[in-house]
């Protein structure tokens, strides 16, 4: 968010000024510096802008027509997600009672306006840095205690199964842990289970739902391996509704699953899905295989299906969470699941289509992801 | 106004003023349908029709409140769908579990007959 390998900045800055030469000159020092910025020319549209593009930091002028910098403040910290944004004054000559009305309002900082341009720019790379580090320290602190309590939603490495190859993508939106999650259970030498989940929200709050998931999936199979006939997706998925349905913690929370079984015993592989998006094969063609079963916890009844898949040496099966197709590029159009299989479609024979989408997808939205992005390709050597 | 809220006979209708709801419209919505649910209604509209997109994350706010109206013996049904929020519901099978309408008029007076 603060200095990329190039030395330049980068960042979203939101400034809201009435005065258009002032806003000229600051935003041309903050887009010369290597940060995006927008500008809005009162607290109204401010307000707007900032809902809109949930900048990195937001810098107000206070004197403003219709709402002012003071009352804009107010707006913001009243709103859940908007307040948690480090805001910024900019103040005529830095007057005493400007600067102390405003850390009332819990800002970060003061800028004088009439202050040089490397002065404005140190002091937002300054803001910046400081508090991205805050924050990762935050986090890390947080995913520390995740990690020791055995709370991993995404396995650290691959897992071996003989005859194929399975790996996984993962990126948590804004780099906090969120609602994907990924297991892979080595049921014995000849059979294998993956597991690709996504909870409906973002961040913390789905994470936290995630681990509880994540225990529901692993007790369902275990369920399921001691006691069902056969080890498959629909019974799996049925035991985990079971259950969620009933638990009343988790009753306003949803989840989408897809799961894959290889079954090396009899040479096939199946996969069935809750809500989740169609998961692609890529053999001689690149098509969608769709399950039909409604999302995790909503519904007490609720019949979930089997697909057979005929995996041949060199064919590879896609799973996918809606981060992946719901990504837009700069000109604001998502990637889209045509996207995605148009994308598949391009890769030459013998690349892994694995690094191929992470690199096409990562060109398309110029590394700059809406949600948790997962992807599990699961190769059939 | 990013959500609209207007009460026509005994129905509540919620008019997304969005083009991408996400996190902060989600947590807007709920917490006013709340409001309304407590105070007795059970019969919601939700119109769409200025989103561009929806994502997983609004959707799972009006899954949870269907659910929690359908307990009540009421309904949630929305109004209104762009090609992308078409396709968001589509492809998450979503369609099966919400009456979708035409229009608002079509959708408020669907719980009437």
């Amino acid at each position: 968010m603060t200095t990329g390998e190039t030395g330049k900045s980068s960042g979203l800055i939101l400034l809201v000024e009435d005065e258009a030469n002032i806003a000229k000159l600051f935003h041309y020092n903050l887009t010369k510096a290597g940060f995006k910025c927008e500008v809005a020319v009162n607290g109204k549209e401010g307000f707007e802008k900032a809902e809109e593009i949930k900048p990195d930091l937001i810098i107000s002028d206070i004197m403003m027509p219709e709402v002012d910098g003071i009352e804009f403040r107010k707006m913001l910290l009243k709103d859940s997600e908007l307040k948690a944004i480090p805001f910024v004054f900019l103040t005529a000559k830095g007057e005493e009672d400007d600067i102390l009305q405003g850390y009332e309002l819990d800002i970060e900082d003061y800028i004088i306006k009439t202050s040089s341009p490397k002065i404005v720019i140190t002091k937002v790379m300054a803001m910046l840095k400081s508090l991205e580090k805050e924050r990762g320290k935050v986090v890390g602190e947080v995913q520390k205690a995740a990690d020791n309590m055995g709370a991993k939603v995404v396995p650290d490495e691959f897992p071996n199964f003989d005859g194929y190859e399975i790996k996984h993508w993962h990126v948590p939106f804004k780099n906090i842990p969120g609602g994907d999650f990924i297991d892979y259970i080595k049921v014995d030498d000849d059979r294998m289970i993956v597991v690709l989940g996504d909870v409906m929200g973002k961040r913390w709050g789905a994470w936290y739902f995630a681990v509880a998931y994540a225990g529901y999936v692993r007790s369902a199979i275990r369920m399921v391996l001691e006691t069902a006939q056969s080890l498959v997706p629909s019974e799996i998925l049925k035991r985990v509704n079971d259950a969620v349905y009933r638990d009343e913690r988790i009753s306003e929370v949803f989840i989408t699953l897809s799961v894959v079984v290889i079954d090396k015993t009899v040479n096939k592989v199946l996969y069935g899905g809750a809500g989740d998006l169609p998961i692609i094969l890529r053999a001689d063609d690149v098509a969608s295989i769709k399950s039909k079963g409604l999302l995790l916890g909503f519904s007490k009844e609720c019949p979930y299906t089997d697909h057979e898949i005929n995996m041949q040496p060199g064919n590879e099966l896609l799973l996918i969470t809606d981060g992946i197709i719901e990504s837009r590029n700069e000109a604001g159009q998502m990637l889209s699941q045509e996207g995605l299989i148009n994308l598949i479609k391009g890769l030459s024979g013998d690349q892994n289509a694995l690094d191929g989408i992470k690199n096409g997808f990562i060109e398309y939205t110029n590394n700059d992801f809406e949600d948790d992005v997962s992807l599990i390709s699961v190769k059939c050597l | 106004m990013k959500i609209v809220e207007e009460t026509i006979g005994d129905v509540l209708v919620e008019i997304i003023n969005v083009d991408r709801p996400s996190f902060s419209e989600a947590e807007s919505l709920k917490s006013m349908i709340s409001e309304k649910i407590d105070a007795g209604m059970n019969k919601i509209v939700v119109d769409l029709s200025a989103c561009e997109f929806v994502d997983s994350t609004f959707l799972g706010v009006l899954v949870s409140t269907l659910r929690k109206v359908t307990k009540l013996d009421g309904d949630l049904r929305l109004v209104g769908f762009k090609p992308a929020v078409r396709a968001m519901f589509e492809l998450t099978r979503l369609f099966r579990v919400f009456e979708t309408y035409g229009d608002l008029k079509e959708a408020v007076g669907s719980f009437n007959k």
